[in-house]
């Protein structure tokens, strides 16, 4: 395809995008943080629209759109539910795994079925956060088999995904990511996590007893395990700091709209100095986020070292969309205390994610390594 | 300035003849200055509707009979329409811009090949030439469409824009047409069920209570219903509400929806965008209630209370008798 | 069966401004299908499904309208054609529909043409029935559901001013639909990149062998003579005072 038409299959996906967003998910997003969940037929209408295969190659059945239109995708989607495009960016920076480290066999397997069903990365355990040296989960190999055994929690799409990508350890200590399926033999799904943000991403654990896979259910090679886990990390991160740049979108929607509608005795709000300068640090914060995520899936497209950019995109995203989100809260003054209104669930929405991925703590300590050894 | 005829297409649904066929004769009759003005009947030879039409005061009633224009298809009456326009050469045609009058019009249009202009708010000669008023773009933008070299001078105009007045007209002459009727042998009409609808009852209520992006809520939308039920009234709504499932396109007014002619318009919670108050011209009495006093629906009332819809309904319920 | 959707491309929103010194129209220069046209397309889909037929997009208008094409294509249809050249330009309702049925009958054996029932921007509705005359075939206005029975005919349910009414017509037909009929389907992320790739043609008057009379401005018998901003009337109103009661109190009395 020309770049020239490339440009514009990319506008055409954003204007689709942002037709499923009005049509389908703005209108329900209070109604999936109150419910707790996706109401019924909203997942399977995304899997139908062919939503999970918008990175997925086309040889697998999907679009391939390229990191950064997905990465815009995600953020007009945001601005309408949080959710679904948390529950997207899982299912994404899983297949760009298998893009990077699978083999045919593995890939021939499970990509085409990523079309219509969602495929998780699993790396925390109940020992400790996403510190991978502490793995407890083991792999042993008999004949041309592995069988694993252990407990992952926290998994994004937990429940939902059908497909795991979990982080094991092997018998002599080095880390590998195993593919399992929900249809295995010793499977299990554990508790659903009762989060407080993003109520319609099932986050769940799962519980592998014993389960026999063949050889090329191996991602990557042994050892390669560590750098897997980051890989994923930062594809995550990317589109991380697009669902942020998302909520601060609605997030500045909802300040402009009530600014413009709501007046102090007969001044309208907008015309405050008060409120004038909450809504410039919403934008800039909503601006500056868009940037960082948007030059982090440039250089992840020019296949430069993004993982910087990226850590920069959701540790800024999340802390500026928590505090925007308080100060979108303020002007709206007891209504944005109420929870017939969204701001206070996009406040809680945004919080996960200082937590996932990698905390803020964990990303800065990442970003300031690589300052250091510039 | 020619006598060439203004013609009218009287529209009849089932066994009455539509409104909108009645208005546009006595519009026709105002801006006629010395062109005759036709009503153009095809009827069955079950109905008269003559002595209806008379009251309007056409100056001749040309009427085409035959019993199959009881359930005719589109093709078959602009067949006989083109057959009686050839004759005649009228200067202009005007059909009401209902389903029925933009499915015929643009049929005989094409047969003739002449000018046609659709869902006209106004009329007015210059001249022999008819300036049609056209809306475009939901009603955002008004357009003076004319055609200047061919005839007849088409053109399908708005429901209840105009009034209709009875000015009968005892010289009235009743013209028999000579047509053949060309059954269209690949279409059939199986059946046709007459309709209680919304669209006919929002546009021809006496009473419509219409709600807009202030009255959203269940319980304003319930006291609305039961007001207009009590008033023998119908609910309509402004275009944001037709996203509420309980709505329809059907119950929309303005903006590409219906143009509501009342005795009485009680409207709640509308801002009265340009797209609104475009359908809400010909009603005779307006209330509006809006809690914004800058709301600019309150130029285009009679009344206008500033406060909560919700109260205001149920005080209207609880007086109303 | 090969099934012809007649497309019109419009601006995403009709929030369009007269320009108060030029005059001119201000409008968004964004294009999209004329949403009664998608309704149109989904009709056109899910007939095809049950036929295995061809639909086949229709369209004229300069060339930035390929966009509305790609996007009736990445919804699922076979092939587009675009009707495109200066001279077909500045085309009203009659000179829109004689090439549109030129071109039909140039795609050829043809057995159903769809249409939205009107388009968002002009409103007119007009170009269904003119194409269904100068086609010679029978018409369904304003259908709210649609059915192919074995014998080669179409089952159409009208929605008229005060009735509905269920027709049948023989093949080939033109219908023109409304949005009742059904829930257009989104365009797929996959077939907007596979829209690319599915043919899109694009003719010119001399391609369908026009007459130079009938076409464009020369074509067409209506001009536009003024362009202007609606003006709202203006009323005096009385206003209304006190409590909610006492509002309405004052209102019964008056009325």
């Amino acid at each position: 395809m020309t770049d020239k038409n490339q440009k514009l299959a990319n506008q055409m996906l954003m204007h689709m995008i942002s037709d499923f967003t009005n049509n389908e998910l703005a209108p329900v997003d209070m109604l999936i943080d109150k419910q707790g969940d996706y109401p019924e037929g909203l997942f399977e209408l995304a899997v139908q629209t062919g939503l999970l295969g918008i990175t997925l190659p086309q040889q697998y059945g999907g679009a391939g759109f390229d990191y950064a239109a997905t990465a815009q995708a995600l953020q007009i989607m945001a601005a309408g539910n949080a959710s679904l495009a948390v529950t997207l960016e899982g299912h994404f920076k899983t297949i760009e795994q298998f893009m990077k480290y699978g083999n045919p066999e593995l890939n021939d397997h499970y990509l085409p079925l990523a079309t219509h069903q969602i495929l998780a990365f699993s790396q925390t355990e109940p020992s400790g956060g996403s510190n991978p040296t502490g793995i407890t989960t083991r792999a042993v190999k008999q004949g041309d088999n592995w069988v694993i055994t252990g407990d992952k929690i926290m998994i994004t799409n937990g429940g939902l995904a059908s497909v795991y990508c979990v982080l094991a350890k092997t018998e002599d200590d080095q880390l590998a990511v195993f593919v399992v399926d929900q249809d295995m033999p010793g499977f299990s799904f554990g508790k659903r996590e009762d989060f407080i943000g993003l109520k319609g991403t099932p986050v769940a654990e799962i519980v592998m007893d014993h389960i026999v896979v063949p050889d090329y259910h191996l991602l990557g090679q042994v050892g390669q395990g560590l750098e897997i886990g980051d890989q994923a990390h930062a594809d995550a991160r990317v589109l991380m700091g697009a669902v942020l740049a998302g909520i601060m979108t609605h997030e500045l929607q909802i300040a402009v709209d009530y600014a413009k509608e709501r007046k102090a005795l007969t001044t309208p709000l907008y015309q405050l100095q008060v409120t004038q300068q909450k809504i410039a640090d919403i934008a800039i914060a909503k601006q500056n986020t868009e940037l960082l995520y948007q030059q982090a899936a440039k250089l992840k497209v020019q296949g430069q070292p993004y993982a910087e950019i990226a850590a920069m995109a959701k540790s800024y995203g999340s802390r500026s969309a928590v505090k925007v989100g308080d100060e979108t809260l303020q002007i709206l003054g007891g209504y944005g205390y109420s929870r017939d209104y969204p701001i206070e669930h996009l406040i809680r929405d945004a919080r996960a994610m200082e937590l996932a991925e990698g905390s803020i703590e964990k990303m800065n300590l990442e970003i300031t390594k690589a300052e250091i050894n510039k | 300035m020619t006598n060439e005829s203004i013609w009218v297409y009287i529209q009849l649904n089932q066994d009455k003849i539509e409104p909108t066929s009645l208005q546009l004769l006595t519009k026709a009759k105002q801006i006629a200055e010395d062109k005759p003005v036709w009503a153009i009947l095809l009827e069955p030879t079950t109905l008269t509707a003559e002595a209806t039409i008379q009251q309007y005061g056409p100056d001749n009633i040309l009427r085409l009979r035959d019993d199959r224009f009881a359930a005719a298809t589109d093709e078959e009456l602009a067949d006989a329409l083109e057959q009686v326009v050839t004759q005649y050469n009228p200067n202009s045609f005007l059909f009401p811009a209902t389903t029925a009058g933009r499915s015929l019009a643009p049929r005989l249009q094409a047969k003739l090949q002449t000018g046609l202009t659709a869902d006209c708010l106004d009329l007015a000669f210059d001249g022999d030439t008819l300036v049609q008023v056209k809306p475009t773009y939901g009603d955002n933008i008004m357009c003076d469409i004319i055609c200047p070299d061919r005839r007849p001078q088409m053109a399908t105009v708005r429901p209840n824009i105009f009034k209709a007045v009875r000015v009968p007209n005892s010289q009235t002459e009743v013209v028999s047409a000579t047509f053949t009727f060309h059954p269209e042998t690949t279409m059939t009409i199986l059946n046709t069920t007459r309709l209680i609808s919304q669209t006919a009852s929002l546009s021809d209520a006496q009473t419509v209570i219409a709600l807009g992006r202030g009255a959203n809520q269940p319980k304003t939308i319930e006291l609305a219903r039961q007001l207009a039920a009590k008033m023998g009234g119908v609910v309509g709504v402004t275009r944001p509400l037709t996203d509420d499932p309980q709505f329809t396109h059907d119950q929309q007014i303005g903006q590409s929806g219906q143009t509501v002619a009342p005795d009485l318009l009680i409207n709640l919670g509308i801002s009265g965008a340009v797209q609104y108050t475009v359908g809400i011209q010909n009603a005779n009495r307006i209330v509006s209630v809006n809690t914004d006093a800058t709301a600019p629906i309150f130029a285009d009332s009679d009344y206008g209370y500033v406060g909560d819809a919700t109260e205001f309904l149920e005080g209207l319920l609880a007086q109303v008798k | 069966m090969k099934i012809v959707v007649c497309i019109k491309q419009v601006p995403s929103t009709n929030d369009v401004k007269i320009d108060p010194q030029t005059h001119n129209l201000v409008r968004s220069a964004d294009g999209v299908i004329n949403p009664f046209d998608k309704n149109a397309i989904e009709a056109a889909l899910k007939l095809r499904d049950q036929t295995n037929g061809e639909v086949i997009l229709l369209s004229m208008g300069p060339e930035s309208y390929r966009e509305s094409l790609l996007e009736g294509l990445a919804m699922g249809a076979d092939s587009a054609y675009l009707l495109s050249s200066r001279a077909l330009g500045g085309a009203d309702t009659l000179a829109t529909g004689y090439p549109l049925s030129q071109a039909i009958q140039k795609i050829g054996d043809v057995e159903l043409v769809l249409f939205g029932r009107q388009s968002v921007d002009a409103d007119t509705g007009q170009v269904g029935p003119i194409v269904a005359e100068y086609l010679n075939v029978p018409q369904v206005t304003f259908a709210e559901a649609i059915d192919l029975t074995e014998d080669h005919h179409l089952i159409g349910k009208r929605r008229l001013d005060a009735a509905e009414q269920e027709v049948e017509v023989e093949l080939p037909a033109a219908v023109t639909v409304r949005s009742e009929m059904n829930q257009p389907r989104y365009a797929t992320p996959r077939q907007i990149q596979k829209s690319f790739e599915k043919p899109l043609t694009v003719w010119t008057e001399q391609d369908l062998d026009l007459d130079p009379e009938r076409i464009g401005l020369a074509g067409s018998p209506t001009q536009v003579t003024q362009v202007y901003a609606p003006a709202a009337a203006k009323k005096r109103v009385t206003m209304l005072t006190g409590t909610p009661e006492h509002a309405v109190q004052e209102l019964l009395q008056s009325l």
